[in-house]
């Protein structure tokens, strides 16, 4: 009964954009290659063949985000001395017994 | 012959609206993180099919940005659900319901 | 800026004012409590009073009156000003003379009866006799009623003070209470009058051509407008405006039914009875008509409540005074019943009677009050009359002192008592003729004549006459020069007041000795619209008061006298044959069941406690129920909505995460429908 709520927005968006009138997509005509220009375009560098921004802050910006994100998902998965040790020092990976594995 | 963008743009609707299905229903908190990741895709489709339609390479330089962002989020998330795992037993999303009134 | 005498008018006030501060602040260290202080206080006041008086009658300087604007404490902006101001007339500088008379001998006297039998708290008595003598003479010369509304107040918060000097007793304390709610109920009345009175006229000066008698008798005249309310006409507006100022000149004078606390104020020293129940305080109503009487003329309603409400007290309350057993409570019934006859005099158009009245009246009955604190002073503060007897022979100045009151009181020629109260009973008569109500105002009046003659005798004769009837009476206390003077002083006045009013030697022989009538009618008075000319002829074209005689003038005259004269005598004559000998009888007691009624003052004490307890709280209760019911239930009706509508929204903060997704995906469609719907999206 919730899943119509998606299936409404669904509805609701593809009719705002059959609706609207976007004209011809422009393209990318001309010779060179997108890829090299998108490299360019990453480090605020010329040489690229087709328009963009400059993304070197955001490119950085990226990097550190990155960063934090490593070191908190270590942080998170670590396991404080306070939390019992409730299940066995080996993690249980496929559900068997040690016991039984070793034989 | 190029196509519309109106279509490149239903196709994203269509894929936000299934990632937000998946958000609605599913009770396991990792097919919840796997819905989070399809709206986010959904996302990246409208940037590129944007920058198609105006020529500029902006939307397709932040797609790769956006993409990022999303395995960031992804890291953080899955240290959550662990956490979460620690103190319910569980990774049901109903079953955590203790900041309530 | 007021020139000569009257540039020390303040000061007429600012002295015993002085006297009171004096005495509370270091009243305990002076060697009599403050009384010396007050004393020359008060005889400044006198001399002043008397050089006022003086100026006024145009011995010193000018003859003339004088209005001075003392202070201006509120301003109003396109409205009327709120002022304190002095006016010095013929009235007031008359009462002047009479408050500052009586206040002095009181002080002297109380010398006696306070300080020598060794009271206590003496600094704070002084004190408050001397804020009392300020409060009322500040009264007596104000010029606006709304200054004397307040100086009115402050006089009977002085006589609650008073009355309750003896506060650690419970009956002087609930008399104190008592005088002080009955008179306040009466008051809350003339305070809507003195509202009633601005908001009609935009002003409340008594004065010249802008005061507000001569006001409402232009806006009569069609020559100016007023303001009126609630629908009525002009006529009837004023009429309603004098009723309601009437309320509290009811209570202050102790007129029927407001009388019920001046009887219980005889818990209070005697002096303060001679000076505030007999003389002064209870004179300030009558004051306050004779003062707006330019305004009471005008209206035939007011002056008609107040003759018949004056003439039904005098008898009321003669019936009660022939039965009591104590000697103040005997006087305390006999001035209700005088007044009632000064507001007779005024209700039936006879101004100068019933200032004449209230003269001698003043005079005679601090006389009467001085002379039973002398006898109080001498029983060893007994008051009861049957254990009285035989006084005369050992106390010689104050028999012959209390038996010129007594003349006096009962109106018997040549005393003062007898010309005012004829006066008083005449001009009834010749301005009843045409009228039933002030007939029966008369009639009343005419009766309660008996009945004074015989309870002024009565109480004469059980007091002073006969044998002793106790071992107090055997071996009276002496009293000294403190007590007697006084009492001489007045003595004298009491015989000789009459003097300045002889109206019937002076219709007979056409001799002009009229002093009084010629002082109150002068020039200035009347230029001023405060004069009796200016007063007759508005009781004359306003309200309807000609004087008709039956046979002529010097025939009523004459009857008149003498039916009075006659009923006097008649009444004292039988108190003699009932009371005279060794061992009088207990008369009244025989009367059995016709005497129950008047000595328990016709249960109109109990009536009005139930008044109180029984009707009030019951209002009270039903008002309490509403405001805590109505005015709080619908308060925390609306604060109930919020408890509960917070207390189902909370719930929506059910802990699931998916619920919040669904709440955010659901207010996310409606908004982009309501805006695509408004922004032609579609």
């Amino acid at each position: 009964m919730v899943g119509l709520l998606a299936v409404g927005l669904f509805v609701v968006l593809s009719a705002v954009f059959l609706t609207a009138d976007l004209g011809t997509p422009v393209g990318f005509a001309g010779e060179g290659s997108i890829t090299a220009s998108i490299g360019y375009a990453m480090f605020d560098l010329e040489g690229g063949a087709f328009e963009s921004e400059g993304f070197l802050i955001t490119f950085l910006v990226i990097a550190l985000v990155l960063d934090a994100a490593l070191d908190a998902a270590v942080m998170l998965g670590s396991r404080e001395d306070e939390e019992e040790q409730t299940g066995d020092p080996l993690a249980m990976a496929d559900g068997g017994s040690p016991a039984e594995e070793e034989r | 012959m190029a196509v519309a963008t109106s279509y490149y743009l239903v196709l994203s609707a269509a894929l936000f609206c299934i990632g937000l299905f998946g958000i609605l229903t599913r009770r396991n908190a990792l097919f919840f993180l796997m819905s989070v990741e399809l709206m986010l895709n959904a996302a990246n489709i409208n940037l590129v099919a944007f920058s198609y339609m105006h020529g500029n390479l902006t939307g397709q330089v932040f797609s790769l940005f956006t993409m990022a962002l999303a395995a960031a989020e992804v890291a953080i998330g899955i240290g959550i659900i662990l956490v979460l795992y620690r103190n319910f037993d569980d990774v049901d999303v109903t079953r955590a319901t203790t900041m309530r009134w | 800026m007021a020139e000569g005498l009257f540039a020390l008018v303040p000061a007429i006030v600012a002295l015993p004012f002085l006297s009171f501060l004096i005495a509370l602040v270091a009243g305990r260290r002076l060697p009599k409590g403050g009384a010396l202080v007050g004393i020359a206080a008060m005889t400044g006041t006198l001399g002043l009073s008397v050089g006022a008086l003086l100026s006024v009658l145009g011995v010193i300087g000018t003859p003339g009156i004088s209005h001075q604007i003392l202070y201006d404490w509120a301003i109003g902006q396109g409205t009327f000003d709120l002022h304190f101001g002095i006016l010095v007339d013929q009235l007031s500088a008359l009462m002047l003379v009479i408050v500052s008379l009586i206040s002095l001998m009181v002080h002297v006297f109380s010398l006696g009866y306070m300080n020598e039998e060794g009271e206590t708290g003496l600094a704070r008595y002084y004190a408050e006799l001397g804020f009392f003598s300020a409060s009322m003479l500040a009264f007596v010369m104000s010029d606006n009623l709304l200054m004397a509304f307040m100086f009115f107040e402050l006089v009977g918060l002085a006589s609650y003070l008073l009355i309750g000097f003896w506060f650690r007793r419970p009956g002087p304390a609930s008399a104190a209470k008592k005088a002080f709610l009955v008179t306040r109920f009466g008051d809350y009345f003339f305070l809507i009058g003195v509202i009633a009175v601005f908001a009609t006229f935009g002003t409340a000066g008594f004065v010249g051509s802008e005061g507000f008698p001569h006001l409402a008798e232009q806006a009569l005249l069609g020559e100016a407008t007023v303001q009126t309310y609630f629908g009525l006409d002009t006529q009837a507006w004023f009429s309603v405006v004098g009723l309601l100022v009437l309320g509290g000149v009811m209570g202050k004078s102790a007129q029927f039914p407001f009388h019920t606390w001046l009887p219980d104020a005889m818990e209070g020293p005697t002096p303060v009875s001679a000076l505030i129940h007999a003389a002064t305080m209870v004179a300030a109503g009558v004051y306050l008509v004779a003062r707006m009487y330019g305004f009471y003329a005008v209206s035939p309603t007011a002056l008609a409540v107040i003759a018949f409400v004056g003439g039904f007290t005098a008898l009321f309350a003669a019936t009660m005074g022939a039965v009591k057993l104590e000697i103040k409570q005997v006087l305390a019934y006999s001035t209700i019943s005088q007044y009632g006859y000064i507001m007779l005099a005024l209700g039936t158009g006879g101004y100068i009677a019933g200032v004449f009245h209230l003269t001698t009246h003043a005079v005679f009955k601090a006389l009467l009050f001085l002379g039973a604190g002398a006898v109080i002073i001498a029983m060893h503060h007994n008051e009861d009359m049957w254990e009285m007897g035989g006084l005369k022979d050992r106390m010689p100045v104050t028999y012959a002192a209390f038996l010129a009151g007594s003349l006096a009181l009962a109106g018997i020629v040549p005393f003062s008592g007898f010309w005012s109260k004829d006066e008083v009973l005449y001009e009834a008569l010749i301005h009843g003729l045409g009228s039933p109500l002030l007939l029966g105002a008369w009639a009343m009046g005419l009766i309660a004549v008996f009945f004074t003659g015989f309870y002024t005798f009565r109480m004469v004769l059980l007091t002073f006459h006969g044998e002793p009837r106790s071992d107090d009476a055997r071996s009276p206390h002496g009293v000294g020069w403190t007590v007697t003077g006084p009492l001489a002083v007045l003595g004298v006045l009491a015989a000789v007041g009459g003097a300045i009013n002889l109206v019937p030697v002076k219709k007979l022989t056409g001799a002009n000795i009229d002093f009084l009538h010629d002082f109150l009618d002068a020039e200035s008075a009347n230029a001023a619209f405060l004069g009796f000319h200016h007063y007759e002829e508005l009781l004359k074209s306003q309200a309807g008061l000609e004087p008709a005689y039956i046979g002529g003038e010097t025939l009523t005259l004459l009857g008149s006298a003498a039916l009075s004269l006659g009923l006097a005598v008649g009444g004292a004559t039988l108190a003699v044959v009932l009371y005279r000998g060794p061992s009088p009888v207990r008369h009244v007691e025989r009367l059995g069941r016709l005497r129950d009624l008047p000595f328990n003052n016709y249960y109109q004490d109990e009536y009005q406690v139930w008044l109180a307890r029984g009707l009030t709280l019951g209002v009270a209760r039903a008002a309490r129920r509403f405001d805590e019911g109505g005015i709080d239930g619908s308060v925390n009706f609306v604060s109930s909505i919020s408890l509960f509508s917070g207390d189902r929204l909370r719930r929506l903060q059910s802990g699931i995460v998916s619920n919040y997704a669904a709440l955010v995906a659901f207010g996310l469609v409606v908004l982009l429908v309501a805006f695509g719907a408004t922004g032609g999206w579609f």
